[in-house]
């Protein structure tokens, strides 16, 4: 039988799924044999529309920056990849008729990258037809919509711009939506759920915001390694003073005390840095309020 | 008789695109570039602190991420009067230097290959190698599960695609590693950015991250990794590609356009700034590569049109000077990307303009030895060549940064010119992976007043200007053979040999906050 991870023994398959799981934060959650059974090669692997609106493709960039499981693994064995403009091998009327058929099946997962312009459907088209119409369309017959990233969970910096970019939320009402809301989505936020969902075929709990609980229950603030200097008042204020290097970024302009995610405890590419950890103030990027919001970015607020 | 084919969406590429083509005897006879996805940014920085505006714009595109960040940050630099140390310099070099390898291997392995390579040539691998019998087995594993998304659907391979099931194979392979090699890219971008995509660090003045000796070792380590791929497995991939099988291709120049070719020049070598990475410069009309005539670059003759574009009928203006309106009934406009045009010249931006400017002994090598003519695979090899050149560059910065950092004034940023100016103005360049790139900012009562980005991809994702002269996608389409209307794979290998960026070409600017407002929409 061929198995996932090209081939690997079953010891060695077990020890991996247990890192993944511990990778995007679903050991707590999940037995390693239940992880490993969403992993192994079905018969049929889940189908996936990846849908691209208003974007940067920052968040398709998230995707694959993963070390484990890594990209070729998440593309080619873990999801059936029946749609994605960034990545697809079609074009053109080969590529559309590709999301056709899959909608006709449905029972898809169905990933948003991107707003949805509500000034004028033109600000957004592709194929020839209004990105809104697509995205109708394709959310129909999906099982589960994952929004990725800012702008196709709360609208982001799309949504004071002329062409005013809508969250998935305000034109979908009869399906299961979860925001992973960072700007970009983080990358073990997209894997996570993803996997979350090849194992449980449910949503996972979900906060007001329809935000997984997983990844936002908690303040950036609460876990920061510079909370202690923010106790003692000590704030960093010029860059260039080796004594200040670990110290509160508030007066930099530090939205932690009111961001909820799991940052500071998770850290971003790989566990390598985060941007408080680099000595850059947290922008508050997966609240509702991101971007205008949040202006200035660097007063404190 | 001519026929009108419509490729939407060219997919792997960033953004949105149509291509529209007619052909006639089976070959393009004319084509229409059209950007079909505009959000506009700038308007939404109009009125807000100048600081947020590099942060900001990074978001104009995740895959080419941050490019925007140092360029305004640049912009933002001159216009603050912030003059940044040196430590802070060497720090954006490093960060943008990975940003530059991560994306030009995604750009020739990720985005391209597919074009070129019949994937399920594999099966028919017959050598006993075992990291090469292991992709073949995943494929065939897909080919039996009958789920071979997203390698299939796909154009059919045609005269041009290479079936050889040795080199095919070995292809897929280092199609596999790349994927994992540029997540290390970005992994080690991240351990001076904050994190990748859109790194946290840039800010106006300098940088953020004060570095220590071991995160240089870390990333020392990670740049060994890549510089092996880069060295042992890209360039020669891509160089037995461009001098093999694809050799043909490489000297029917297809792809080939207006030969014009620009680059800003940029990215320090020393503290001084003397010494530059890229050499600016223009050539125009190239015709003997063995005698190649370069002018100087003078930003003054940059402007843009919006002949052909959805905005309020205008003449071309400097980016300063630049007033744009959106109209989407407009007639005779069919895309939302912009014409910039350098004395009223379409240009090509990117590692083919910058390679031939800095005439690039590798990249002349081949055009004069091989008779590879500028076109899609020329445009190939200069990424390739130019992505080892950054390569050595990162070490150089190390070695820099480890030696400035002894120095008892080191210094990442300018923090006497952390707060805003009352009023100043200053441009900022960057030779991004897919071109020069500028952005220029105007700041009153402190707060941000007009906001202009000329991209890469917006001067060559361009449609007609005035003088009826086609952007340099569209021109380098004419030509290229189309014998299946059916299965324009030329056509899609011409548009991707430029890396096109289009959520960077489309950006939207308005100087005026109240006649944005008013924009007319049907």
């Amino acid at each position: 039988m061929t198995r996932s991870f090209d081939n690997l023994s079953r010891r060695d398959f077990m020890k991996l799924c247990g890192v993944i799981a511990a990778a995007v934060g679903l050991s707590d959650m999940f037995s390693v044999e239940e992880i490993a059974q969403a992993l192994e090669p079905t018969s049929k692997k889940a189908p996936v529309i990846w849908l691209e609106g208003q974007d940067c493709t920052g968040c398709t960039n998230s995707l694959i920056s993963l070390e484990d499981p890594s990209p070729a693994s998440i593309i080619l064995d873990k999801i059936s990849l029946r749609y994605h403009e960034s990545i697809m091998a079609a074009a053109g009327t080969v590529a559309e008729k590709a999301k056709e058929d899959t909608i006709k099946e449905g029972g898809y997962v169905l990933v948003v990258e991107g707003s949805i312009p509500e000034a004028d459907d033109r600000f957004c088209m592709i194929g020839g037809r209004p990105f809104k119409e697509i995205l109708k369309e394709a959310a129909q017959k999906a099982d589960v919509i994952i929004c990725a990233g800012a702008c196709s969970s709360f609208g982001g910096i799309p949504t004071e711009t002329p062409s005013k970019g809508l969250p998935v939320s305000k034109l979908i009402a009869d399906k299961p939506i979860i925001n992973l809301s960072t700007c970009p989505v983080h990358m073990d936020h997209i894997v996570g759920t993803i996997l979350y969902y090849l194992v449980t075929h449910k949503t996972p709990p979900l906060d007001k915001h329809k935000r997984p609980k997983m990844y936002f229950s908690t303040y950036v603030h609460d876990n920061c390694r510079r909370r202690a200097h923010f106790d003692a008042g000590e704030f960093l204020k010029d860059w260039n003073d080796p004594t200040q290097q670990e110290w509160c970024l508030y007066e930099k302009g530090c939205k932690g005390p009111d961001t909820y995610s799991d940052c500071p405890v998770r850290r971003w590419n790989n566990g390598i840095n985060f941007c408080i950890d680099a000595g850059a103030p947290c922008q508050g990027c997966s609240e509702p309020g991101f971007y205008p919001g949040n202006s200035p970015l660097y007063k404190a607020v | 008789m001519a026929k009108r084919i419509t490729i939407d969406p060219i997919t792997r590429i960033e953004g949105h695109l149509k291509i529209e083509v007619e052909i006639e005897n089976g070959k393009v006879k004319d084509a229409w570039s059209s950007g079909t996805m505009a959000r506009g940014f700038e308007a939404l920085l109009q009125g807000k602190d100048p600081r947020d505006a590099p942060y900001i714009v990074s978001r104009f595109c995740g895959i080419c991420f941050s490019v925007h960040q140092i360029a305004s940050a640049r912009a933002l630099d001159a216009a603050f009067g912030a003059k940044v140390p040196w430590g802070g310099t060497l720090l954006r070099n490093l960060v943008m230097g990975a940003e530059y390898i991560y994306d030009h291997m995604l750009h020739f392995y990720h985005l391209s290959a597919l074009d070129y390579l019949d994937v399920m040539a594999v099966a028919d691998y017959k050598g006993k190698d075992a990291g090469l019998n292991k992709v073949k087995d995943k494929i065939v594993g897909l080919v039996q599960q009958k789920d071979t998304f997203p390698l299939t659907p796909r154009y059919n391979p045609d005269e041009y695609s290479v079936k050889d099931p040795d080199t095919v194979i070995s292809a897929v392979k280092h199609y596999l590693d790349a994927l994992q090699m540029q997540v290390k890219a970005k992994n080690m971008g991240t351990i001076f950015g904050g994190r990748a995509p859109h790194y946290q660090s840039i800010v106006v003045g300098g940088f953020t991250q004060y570095p220590n000796i071991n995160q240089i070792a870390q990333f020392r380590s990670i740049l060994d990794e890549l510089a092996a791929f880069v060295n042992e497995v890209y360039i020669p991939d891509v160089l037995a590609f461009g001098t093999g099988p694809l050799l043909p291709l490489a000297k029917a120049g297809i792809g080939g356009g207006h030969l014009n070719y620009l680059a800003f020049g940029g990215s320090e070598m020393d503290e001084a700034g003397n010494k530059l990475l890229f050499t600016p410069g223009v050539i125009r009309g190239l015709k003997d590569p063995s005698a190649i005539k370069i002018d100087p670059f003078d930003q003054k003759k940059i402007t843009e049109s919006v002949h052909s574009s959805w905005y309020k009928k205008d003449t071309p203006k400097h980016p300063y000077e630049g007033e744009q309106v959106f109209d989407l009934n407009r007639e005779g406009a069919y895309s939302f990307v912009k014409a910039p045009r350098y004395d009223n010249t379409p240009m090509e931006l990117g590692p083919l303009a910058r390679m031939l400017v800095g005439q690039d002994p590798t990249l002349l090598g081949l055009i004069k030895d091989q008779g590879v003519k500028p076109g899609v695979v020329a445009r190939h090899a200069a990424r390739a060549i130019e992505t080892k050149k950054i390569i050595d560059a990162l070490y150089t910065w190390c070695d820099a940064l480890t030696s400035a950092m002894t120095k008892d004034e080191f210094k990442i940023h300018d923090t006497d010119h952390w707060e805003p100016p009352k009023e100043g103005e200053g441009a900022g360049y960057y030779e991004a992976p897919r071109g020069a790139l500028g952005h220029w900012i105007k700041i009153k009562d402190s707060k941000i007043a007009n906001y202009q980005a000329v991209v890469p991809s917006t001067w060559m994702a361009s449609p007609r200007d005035e003088k009826g002269q086609r952007g340099q996608y569209e021109e380098a389409l004419i030509g290229v053979p189309v014998p299946d209307p059916e299965n324009p794979i030329n056509v899609v290998r011409v548009i991707r040999s430029f890396d096109p960026c289009m959520a960077c070409a489309i950006h939207l600017i308005d100087p005026k906050t109240n006649e944005l407002r008013k924009f007319i929409v049907g």
